[in-house]
């Protein structure tokens, strides 16, 4: 059972400040799309906006195609997973997986069927007569992921849920609930300020800066076409280096990079003589030593300000005039630059594009 | 190594003397005489006790004592609860607005506030006179002398105390399991039912406990506002003991007393800890298991489930149209409990600038005459100067013995920790008329019986539970690595002392001190009996004047501490939010 959720030009304002802007959202059925901004971008408010904890100033939230604004939030059916889990300190385990039947009055013997069946789903059948508070976060979690959808809710929120988690647990946490979401094949919003969250689990992303949405496109587009600086630099590592467009071209256009290279590159949208910032990321820059052959490739020379060796790779600060360049690069037994090298950096002009 | 445990010992010692001291030489000694006269000593006679649970008067007294008590405590819960709810919801800049209008009824003397009902309540007072005037009713109703009045009094006393202590726990359960629940399909009053008031219930029931074994220790109220037929049994020892000079039969009244108290403890020893009566704050939510209490309490639920599902439909269907996102109706409720808790001071206010020679309300004209008879009543000056020296060295002597007391019981290692803490608590559960007779017996034996130090003996003892409350809150919250940090970077423990920890406690230290100042200067039973013949303080004057008679002085008077009242805490709140702005940087939250 799954459910499309559409958000239609929805606006928050809080007095005079404008914390969710001109939002317009369609989740597919059984899509698992995550909210990723930094904290006070507004994507908290966007999803408490769905749960039915704010009202939109303006704008419609659809699920199913039905309007749920005017409905309060123990009406609209939703599933949710809290922050700190937010589960009952003073029932068991079961008796909080129970809980949404019970408020709906369930047959006592389809709650412990369902109550069964969803602990099992989590992998916790064996603790349903434990309290939360005897639990490890990573327990807590799951308890709460279980109570969540024992009443098969239309969508699934989940608001930062593996924040609390230490690293290990997340990892194993994160392949837990894309489990659980194809099993169920349940729609899911998953609110996160993590970037390594969105792109492993998401089927589409929503980057949401200053309330608005900046760019909502699966992982790898995301990854290596972001529609602008901000989901540039928010969404892994990246150099963006000041350049002029010469000349647009048809699929590449000629750039002058930080006022010295002419170089390649794909526009987005910039015409000639525009101004803007070349993007590419640091992995898909090339170091070598100065006077190797760099043709076809859009090229840069700079000197290693610093060089830290990180095990399976290296990383190289370059200077290049005003600008500086972040180098990734493999360690394959290749000797390292030290610091105070000349080097000449390369790339190819299909792995870079002018942002404004 | 044995040396360093013997300095620890001798450290532990020095610390904890003056506590233990004060406690055992002066609480427990005193009660085991009255335990020892009350059985006539070696005689072992129980008559005393016959008498007590045999006459009918007696018995009456007793029966209804429980009985005022537990309507107090159920009317002061119901009616404090909405509020304290809504105070877990302000924003801070409303919190501090409200939480001054309940602070000042809470602070504001017993006596005052009891003498402004008696302004109210009597055949000329303002209910009356406003009932005359609507027509509905041909001449004044007796309101005064009832148990109504008693009633009506008492929870005017106890409605603050029980909003903050139940607002205290209330305020760590988180309110997202509220949103959570409602997410779920909890309407609004299920998740209430369900979820919220059940992670009260232990808040709520503390209270509850506090403001019963207050309250059927109460003798201000009752003996100024109830009729024959109302009297407590606090009453009923004081008469035995000043009047009809009955000592064995006071003693065996007290001993009374005493063990129903301790019996409502133990009672609810089995539900909650202990401690968290007094100081919510101490109290770590343990992974107990549910005891067999809870259990058979859940069974219970199951059976009553249908009742249970009908009531919350009731309550869903009755609340509906109260409910706004932002609480408009709770919000009527706590301004209305607001001009309940402050009107009756603002009566007395009022009362202090009256043209007339008698108590009338509203006042015929406005007149400084009050305040000019104020002016040069000596005797009230010298009651007020008195009481000002009695509170600031009881409050200083309850600070430095309290404070010391705290350190011992909250970083001692002994095992017996728990019950250390809760017998220094004790002075606090021991119903304070028992106090009061049991010292003026010891202090008669030891011969400090009307003097000053007698006195400041007695305050002391009333004033060090509520300086252990605070200093223990603060020093469990006191990060012990600063310490070691200032030892590590040369500070000898003298110097640690004087440089980082006392100067953090700092804010602490001044609550505690003042909350000792404000229980002595409130103090009224302890007085009666050990004050001899020095300058009564001044609830003692105010209580020989309201018997005696009623007139606009006293609410002159009054209108002054309560004025003195309202600065100190505007002050304190002052201060408390200059630190905490301060040191925000240190506060996560």
């Amino acid at each position: 059972m799954s459910t499309s959720l559409e958000i239609k030009d929805v606006q928050k304002r809080y007095g005079s400040l404008h914390v969710v802007r001109d939002f317009n959202l369609h989740v597919q059925p059984g899509e698992f799309v995550t909210f990723l901004g930094p904290s006070g971008s507004g994507k908290t408010t966007a999803l408490k906006m769905i749960a039915g904890f704010e009202t939109p100033s303006s704008g419609d939230i659809f699920l199913d195609g039905r309007s749920i604004v005017d409905l309060p939030p123990y009406e609209r059916g939703i599933g949710m997973v809290f922050q700190n889990y937010a589960l009952f300190p003073h029932m068991t385990v079961a008796e909080n997986v129970a809980f949404p039947l019970t408020v709906r009055n369930v047959a006592r013997h389809q709650v412990q069927e369902k109550v069964s069946r969803a602990l099992q789903l989590v992998k916790m059948g064996d603790y349903s007569g434990r309290y939360p508070n005897q639990l490890s976060g990573g327990q807590q979690q799951r308890i709460a992921l279980a109570r969540a959808i024992v009443f098969d809710p239309s969508i699934l929120l989940m608001d930062e849920p593996l924040g609390a988690l230490d690293r290990n647990l997340r990892e194993h946490m994160k392949i837990e609930i894309m489990r659980i979401q194809k099993e169920l094949s349940i729609t899911v919003i998953f609110v996160t300020h993590d970037q390594d969250e969105a792109l492993t689990m998401s089927d589409r992303i929503a980057v949401i800066n200053e309330g608005k949405l900046a760019q909502v496109a699966d992982s790898e587009s995301l990854y290596n076409s972001p529609a602008d600086r901000f989901v540039a630099s928010f969404v892994g590592e990246s150099n963006l280096l000041p350049c002029r467009v010469e000349d647009a071209g048809t699929s590449l256009a000629r750039v002058i990079i930080a006022d010295k290279a002419p170089g390649l590159a794909r526009l987005s949208g910039q015409e000639r003589g525009d101004a803007g910032w070349l993007f590419v990321r640091p992995e898909h820059i090339d170091i070598d030593p100065r006077g190797g052959g760099t043709e076809g490739r859009n090229a840069l020379e700079g000197v290693v300000e610093t060089a830290l060796f990180l095990g399976e790779m290296s990383r190289y600060i370059v200077r290049c005039g005003e600008a500086t360049v972040t180098v990734k690069r493999q360690n394959r037994g290749r000797t390292p630059f030290p610091a105070g090298s000349p080097v000449v950096l390369s790339w190819d002009a299909e792995s870079c594009v002018v942002l404004e | 190594m044995n040396s360093l445990l013997a300095h620890r010992r001798v450290r532990a010692c020095i610390v904890a003397g003056p506590l233990l001291a004060l406690l055992i030489g002066f609480l427990v000694l005193p009660l085991l005489i009255i335990l020892w006269g009350s059985v006539e000593g070696s005689k072992l006679s129980l008559a005393h006790y016959q008498r007590v649970l045999s006459t009918g008067t007696n018995l009456s007294i007793l029966l209804n004592t429980l009985k005022v008590g537990l309507i107090v405590t159920l009317v002061s819960l119901a009616a404090g609860y909405p509020v304290a709810y809504l105070l877990t919801r302000m924003k801070s800049r409303s919190f501090s607005i409200v939480a001054v209008f309940i602070l000042i009824p809470l602070f504001t003397a017993f006596l005052i506030r009891t003498y402004a009902w008696i302004v109210i309540l009597g055949r000329q007072g303002i209910v009356n006179n406003a009932l005359i005037w609507l027509g509905l009713t041909s001449e004044p109703l007796p309101l005064l002398n009832t148990t109504f009045a008693v009633v009506v009094g008492m929870t005017h006393v106890f409605i603050p105390m029980a909003i903050f202590t139940m607002f205290s726990s209330m305020v760590r359960i988180n309110h997202d399991l509220g949103l959570a629940a409602q997410i779920l399909g909890a309407k609004p009053a299920q998740a209430f039912l369900r979820v919220y008031f059940p992670m009260t219930l232990p808040a709520v029931f503390s209270a509850g406990i506090l403001i019963f074994i207050v309250a059927i220790g109460f003798y201000i109220t009752p003996s100024l506002l109830g009729g024959p037929a109302d009297t407590m049994i606090s009453q009923l020892i004081v008469l035995q003991m000043t009047t009809l000079l009955n000592f064995e039969l006071g003693y065996a009244s007290s001993v009374v007393l005493l063990l129903v108290t301790a019996g409502i403890l133990f009672i609810a020893s089995l539900f909650i800890p202990l401690e968290m009566i007094w100081s919510s704050s101490s109290v770590v939510t343990s992974d107990r298991k549910p005891g067999p209490i809870s259990r058979g309490l859940a069974v219970l639920k199951r059976q009553a489930h249908p009742l249970l599902v009908f009531i919350e439909t009731l309550i869903h269907l009755a609340t509906r149209p109260f409910l706004t996102t932002n609480g408009r109706w709770l919000w009527v409720y706590t301004i209305l409990m607001l001009i309940f808790l402050t009107a009756p001071l603002v009566v007395v206010v009022i009362l202090s600038f009256s043209s007339s020679p008698f108590v009338v309300f509203p006042p015929p004209g406005f007149s400084l005459q009050w305040w000019a008879k104020l002016a040069h009543a000596t005797e009230w000056h010298a009651s007020f100067l008195f009481s000002i020296k009695l509170g600031v060295v009881s409050a200083l002597a309850a600070t430095v013995i309290g404070t010391m007391g705290a350190f011992w019981l909250v970083r001692t290692t002994l095992p017996i920790k728990r019950p250390l803490f809760l017998f220094s608590l004790a002075p606090l559960m021991v119903p304070v008329v028992i106090i009061a007779t049991s010292l003026y017996v010891f202090e008669a034996r030891i011969g400090v019986l009307g003097t000053f130090t007698g006195l400041v003996i007695g305050h002391t003892l009333l004033c060090v539970p509520y300086v252990i409350v605070v200093m223990a809150a603060a020093l469990r919250n006191f990060d012990e690595s600063l310490e070691k940090a200032a030892a590590v970077h040369g500070a000898r423990p003298l110097q640690v002392l004087r440089l980082v920890t006392l100067p953090i406690l700092k804010p602490s230290l001044l609550t505690a001190g003042l909350l000792a100042f404000l229980t002595s200067f409130d103090e009224l039973l302890v007085g009666i009996f050990l004050i001899g013949r020095q300058t009564p303080p001044l609830p003692l004057k105010f209580w020989g004047d309201i018997k005696y008679q009623i007139d606009p002085l006293l609410s002159t008077a009054s209108t002054l501490i309560v004025v003195l009242v309202t600065v100190t805490i505007l002050l304190t709140q002052w201060a408390r939010v200059r630190h905490q702005k301060r040191t925000s940087a240190d506060l996560a939250e």
